[in-house]
């Protein structure tokens, strides 16, 4: 009876232009919240190396040819880039100073030797749990991060011996062996291939390997800092790609390609979520007025349901209840509304070759949950409000 | 139920001059289970002395007693409480619900405390004659139809004192008479006292004391 006293002569025209505005505005909120963090997974677990890092060098110009201008990094010179507001991290990528070659080490597959290069760069860099990637004096093998061409140029060797070429997992499998030495001094270490990775061309040992290897066989000459490893902060990667033009630094064509469309994507996102909390807001902020519109419109009736014995917490809470019906549907519908977008969005992307993870994102469901919880607090809070000082007045 | 005026003096009321007979600015008793009649002329404060009983209004001077308990002392679950069980009112502008049948007008009361069955408030409506009127919005009755209702609905909950304001305005004899027998019966049976506010000396019960104002 109290419903039918309050709501039955309400005037709904404002009532649905605020629902449809909230439900639009929630809709777009949790979509692009959803978004935002799939761009800025896109691509996680597909290499080893984390979000948004780079790794770069000095470019090289003619005048290197003759010694003009230097190509290694100072410690000045990383610590001005580490500086810079972009930047997330910047650390040297250290390379082996001794001699050092790799070879199969299996009597099942044909003998294979090559020397090789070895670099190590800053755990915090590389997307592998930090157990498979670490090293101590005595441990049974070193676990290695090999660059899926050098695979590649395994297989190429396999074909042209007419032995079956070898996929990812077998050449995990495969046993393989490092030879250290420094003139005379020689030392072999069994070696196991725990990754691959696209992105550096360079065998990638554990940070104390090289260490160790660089104190027992290193040669005496000052190492140099060729090339470093950088990360960019998430959606800023457009003015890391300007910093790097200015400082004449250059990173693989791809990584800066991916970097800088993640950026664009994440900021456009970002764009949306924006207008989407103003949306939500003034929606929100639109439902509150109508709420407070009713209240005064029913003026009259709360005065004459207190002067009856109704208390007024219990008018409160039948306002407040009928606006979390009301709140409660918005939420419900922009779920389904988000499903549908979603579906479609998910299709459109894969139908165009983009792979996006089509999970659900908890944190967009959280962003429903606290536009709820904002609304029928405000509500909540405004009803009391009008309701006891229409019992004062 | 024992309300005391003490040097009560209405805000609106004064800068009028009041009689000594008056219960504006003197100590009144209205005791328990008593039946008053308080009349006086337009303007000299019937309506703002129901209000204050109510506790609709605040704006006088002196102390008003519920008991031992003045009513400044008492919190919004207090004067529920006390509109729901102890404080029965039909006020003059009758504040009804227009949109509402007379049926929803006294059933919106009845349930706060359950205090009748429908059989019995029908029983009532009938007795008062707007028995034809149970599912007409009270906005289409005519005001002594709407009186009706009012003193119906007043009746509907649990009192000690039952407050009128001028609650006959708009009734000729006949139904005056069946609704004071109504009000009378009910106060009778909750052994209440009420207080009826009138224009003039009201010649049709024997009060057991009469105020002015």
């Amino acid at each position: 009876m109290l419903q039918k006293t309050f709501f039955k002569q309400q005037d709904r025209v404002q009532l649905s232009i605020a629902f449809i505005g909230a439900l639009l505005g929630l809709t777009f909120l949790i979509t692009s919240i959803h978004y935002l963090i799939k761009v800025n997974e896109f691509g996680r677990g597909n290499e080893i190396l984390g979000p948004n890092t780079l790794i770069i060098q000095k470019k090289i110009v003619a005048s290197n040819a003759f010694n003009l201008s230097k190509t290694d990094f100072n410690q000045r010179e990383i610590e001005t880039l580490r500086a810079n507001e972009c930047i997330a991290a910047v650390e040297p990528i250290i390379s082996n100073n001794f001699d050092v070659s790799l070879q199969t080490n299996s009597p099942v597959v044909p003998y294979f030797r090559t020397d090789v290069f070895l670099q190590t760069v800053n755990p915090t860099f590389i997307d592998i749990p930090a157990q498979k990637w670490t090293w101590k004096k005595g441990d049974a093998y070193v676990p290695l991060i090999m660059p899926r061409d050098f695979l590649v140029m395994l297989n190429t060797f396999m074909s042209a011996k007419n032995i079956p070429t070898v996929s990812d997992e077998i050449a995990q499998s495969i046993p393989f062996e490092f030879t250290l030495k420094n003139g005379d001094d020689k030392v072999k270490m069994n070696v196991r291939i725990i990754g691959f990775t696209n992105e550096i061309s360079s065998l990638l040992v554990p940070e104390s390997f090289m260490k160790w290897a660089n104190q027992q066989f290193g040669k005496s000459d000052e190492q140099k800092i060729n090339q470093l490893m950088l990360a960019g902060k998430e959606n800023q990667f457009g003015l890391v790609e300007t910093l790097l033009k200015e400082k004449h630094l250059e990173s693989k064509n791809a990584q800066v390609l991916v970097g800088r469309l993640k950026s664009m994507v994440g900021t456009f996102i970002w764009i949306i979520l924006c207008v989407s909390i103003l949306a939500v807001f003034l929606s929100g902020l639109v439902l509150i007025q109508y709420l407070q519109l009713l209240i005064n419109k029913n003026n009259y009736e709360i005065k004459t349901l207190i002067r009856l014995g109704y208390h007024p917490k219990k008018l409160v809470n039948t306002f407040v209840s009928y606006f979390f019906k009301v709140f409660g549907g918005i939420a419900v519908m922009s779920i389904v509304l988000f499903n549908s977008v979603k579906f479609v969005l998910d299709a459109a992307f894969n139908k165009g070759g983009v792979y996006i993870d089509s999970s659900f994102t908890y944190l967009s469901y959280l962003a429903i949950v606290i536009a709820y919880v904002i609304f029928t607090l405000a509500s909540l809070i405004s009803a009391k409000k009008h309701i006891y000082n229409a019992e004062k007045g | 139920m024992t309300i005391t005026f003490t040097n009560v003096l209405p805000t609106p009321l004064a800068a009028t001059n009041h009689s000594e007979a008056s219960i504006w600015e003197n100590n009144v008793v209205f005791d328990a289970q008593k039946k008053g009649l308080l009349n006086a002329s337009s303007g000299k404060g019937k309506s703002t002395f129901t209000g204050i009983v109510c506790g609709i209004r605040s704006d006088f001077s002196g102390t008003v007693y519920f008991d031992q308990q003045a009513i400044t002392t008492l919190n919004t679950d207090d004067w529920t409480t006390i509109r729901r069980e102890k404080i029965a009112v039909v006020f003059q502008d009758l504040q009804l619900f227009p949109d509402l049948t007379v049926q929803e007008n006294l059933l919106i009361k009845n349930k706060l405390t359950d205090f009748k069955t429908e059989t019995e408030i029908k029983q009532l409506v009938q007795t008062l004659g707007i028995e034809q009127k149970w599912t007409t919005p009270s906005g289409l009755l005519s005001m002594g139809q709407q009186q009706r209702v009012a003193i119906i609905r007043a009746l509907c909950q649990p009192f000690s004192w039952l407050v009128m304001d001028e609650p006959f305005s708009h009734l000729d004899e006949e139904n005056k008479r069946l609704c004071l027998d109504c009000i009378v019966a009910a106060s009778n049976e909750q052994q209440a006292g009420f207080i009826l506010t009138s224009l003039d000396d009201d010649k049709r019960f024997q009060y057991d004391y009469e105020l002015k104002l």
